[in-house]
């Protein structure tokens, strides 16, 4: 597993509970690629405070993660992020009744 | 079954109404995430890891055809097209948006159903032995009793914000328990004394969770007249003296092993003694008048019957016979047979049912069932009344809808939580160990030389897979970000009760199913006879032999310090 190198901030969005990541321009979206990287957790946790103080119509339970950034790509840390930024790793059932990812 | 009255309509409407003005405000931003949470939590949503998860309640399991396909269409319209089935014969909808929540309510109430008290620390839903009101070996139908305490517990206002949630079960088959009623909070043993009068056996104090523990006998008879004050009682003295401060001591269970069970029941007794009224007493009119909703269907008298199940599980169909003979559980009436529709099919995750399968069952219920189903708490269906004479057409039916799987009780009739494929709270991953398991052991000669054994799976330590009641238990837990399993040996949850024992070191998951296999391997070799189940073989020689299977010669003896 890579070492963190840099922290971004994630929530879920409270239209739908879907993953929300924090890009660097404020807004918010669902893809972990899109997230600001932040220099160290000092950072992450006053950009919490201030999404909790100013944005919790838009997001719920915001928080700081530690990730390794390499490039374009934005590694997460744990199992937990992994899937979080993937979506479940088992089938979802479909209408009719098949089995799909 | 039970059908509301205007007052039960009435409630559940106001409610609904209530929520759609509370989520109003929280889509606007009048209301933040902390003040909406508690609401939210009171009607049964929660926020999952990918999504809104709703948790909708099913009073002790069952089910009119009517409601299943009212859940099919609210499947399709407002979630992925699938429900789940949880292990406290729930349904679960996991990808609701918040938007359409009230909208989902709303259309729940329009088949008297709701998704009150399905979180939060209040009185959960009743749950009960999926066979009530069929079972051969049932003293009494606990049905009645289920729905008169879920009307007492309903909106109770002194039990609405208890120290922590509060779970009852209720069997009236004192010769089986079906319902784990020893791993309860309360747990109603329906008995008879020695006068011939039947009542309940209260236990107390059982429960999962981080600290599992068997419920205590603290009356062994209550009268059904005394059953509301009575449990008004408990709920009292727990209310009173449960812990607030630490919520992993907060549980019932916690309490009464602190104070001692002969300290709890003084207490229960002493305020029983103070607060009884005839108020709260079951006059025998009113269990007469809730009996008569679970009065039995217009059963046809079947001469002969009794043996055909047995016939058809010998037959040359073997794939009709394995499924009789694994599927099928003997029916108090004769004629009739009870159908576990098993959910656990390979490739799809254990309790998942899709909304084309919601309605064809509703369907079949209609045709084959007096329109019943019943969830289980192993995450299967029930279709409790069925001519034994129409198994063969009700085999061919489910086999075209992927539900004709003939594994129940056996390796891979699985209970999974969902782990942290969707739950906040899990650490690891259960659904794809239950898919692994699936994938391994799905050989039907191979599950029934093995014969009954339950693998039970959960993701934390909350233990919503119910592992330490499993023959074998696994659960999950998280070292430094990464998934690791406990497997554990000998739990089981009805009479003859158990909390299963660690076996060794935690695992990593490409072990934990090789793990399983080896356990099952050494049972295979060990055993007396192909007539001693897994649990009796465990039970006979220990654990020692599967650990030396599954560790090797360390016996992974640095286990139980993790």
């Amino acid at each position: 597993m890579p070492d963190a190198n840099h922290w971004i901030v994630t929530g879920n969005f409270t239209d739908d509970g879907a993953v929300a990541w924090r890009r660097a321009d404020g807004t918010w979206s669902r893809r972990l690629a899109d997230a600001g990287l932040l220099p160290d957790e000092a950072t992450a946790t006053a950009l919490v405070a201030g999404v909790i103080a100013n944005e919790q119509r838009e997001i719920c339970d915001p928080y700081g993660i530690a990730v390794h950034a390499s490039g374009d790509a934005i590694a997460t840390l744990t199992t937990r992020e992994r899937i979080r930024a993937n979506g479940p790793t088992v089938p979802l059932r479909r209408p009719d009744g098949g089995v799909s990812r | 079954m039970y059908e509301y009255d205007d007052y039960d309509r009435r409630i559940i409407t106001e409610r609904a109404q209530q929520f759609r003005g509370q989520v109003s405000r929280r889509l606007s931003g009048e209301i933040t995430e902390d003040e909406f949470k508690p609401l939210r939590l009171q009607n049964g949503l929660y926020m999952q890891l990918h999504a809104y998860m709703l948790r909708v309640a099913i009073p002790y399991g069952l089910l009119s055809s009517a409601q299943v396909r009212k859940l099919a269409h609210i499947a399709r319209k407002f979630d992925r097209g699938y429900a789940h089935l949880t292990t406290r014969q729930n349904i679960q909808y996991n990808w609701p948006r918040l938007a359409d929540v009230p909208a989902i309510l709303d259309e729940l109430a329009t088949v008297d159903m709701h998704a009150v008290q399905t979180s939060g620390n209040c009185v959960r839903n009743i749950t009960s032995d999926h066979f009530a009101g069929i079972a051969r070996d049932e003293l009494l139908d606990p049905r009645p009793y289920c729905e008169i305490l879920r009307q007492w517990s309903t909106f109770h206002p002194e039990f609405a914000s208890l120290p922590r949630k509060f779970k009852i079960a209720v069997t009236g088959s004192p010769g089986e328990d079906r319902a784990a009623v020893r791993f309860h909070d309360i747990g109603l043993r329906i008995v008879e004394n020695a006068e011939k009068e039947r009542g309940f056996e209260v236990l107390v104090g059982g429960g999962l969770g981080r600290t599992p523990l068997i419920g205590s006998v603290i009356r062994e008879f209550l009268p059904k007249r005394h059953l509301l004050s009575y449990i008004e009682s408990i709920l009292r003295v727990y209310n009173l003296h449960g812990r607030r401060d630490n919520k992993y001591k907060a549980r019932i269970k916690i309490l009464v092993a602190a104070l001692g069970v002969d300290e709890f029941r003084r207490r229960v007794e002493e305020d029983w003694e103070a607060t009884r009224t005839p108020a709260l007493e079951l006059p025998d009119e009113e269990i007469a008048r809730v009996s008569a909703f679970f009065a039995p269907p217009p059963y046809e008298s079947i001469p002969g019957g009794a043996d055909r199940a047995a016939a058809l599980a010998l037959g040359p169909d073997r794939v009709l016979g394995n499924w009789v003979k694994n599927n099928i559980v003997a029916h108090k009436v004769p004629g009739y047979s009870a159908v576990v529709i098993s959910v656990k099919m390979p490739g799809v995750p254990p309790g998942d049912v899709s909304d084309t399968q919601l309605d064809a069952i509703a369907g079949l219920a209609e045709r084959y069932a007096f329109g019943r189903v019943v969830v289980t708490h192993t995450q299967n269906l029930v279709l409790p009344d069925v001519k034994t004479a129409d198994l063969p057409r009700l085999h061919a039916e489910l086999r075209a809808l992927d539900l004709g799987q003939a594994n129940v009780d056996k390796l891979t009739d699985v209970i999974t939580c969902p782990g942290l494929d969707y739950c906040a709270l899990a650490s690891a991953r259960s659904i794809p160990l239950s898919l692994e398991i699936a994938d391994r052991f799905d050989r039907i000669d191979y599950l029934n030389d093995v014969g009954d054994v339950s693998i039970k799976i959960s993701g934390c330590i909350n233990a919503c897979g119910h592992h330490h009641v499993g023959n074998i238990g696994i659960l999950g837990i998280d070292k430094r970000g990464e998934e690791f399993y406990q497997l554990s040996l000998g739990g089981s949850p009805g009479n003859d009760a158990a909390i299963g024992e660690i076996l060794g070191r935690a695992l990593a998951q490409d072990e934990i199913v090789d793990a399983v296999q080896k356990v099952i391997d050494r049972y295979l070799g060990l055993r007396d006879s192909a007539d001693e189940r897994f649990i009796e073989a465990v039970r006979r020689v220990g654990l020692e032999p599967f650990r030396q299977a599954v560790y090797g010669a360390s016996g992974g003896a640095d286990a139980v310090a993790e």
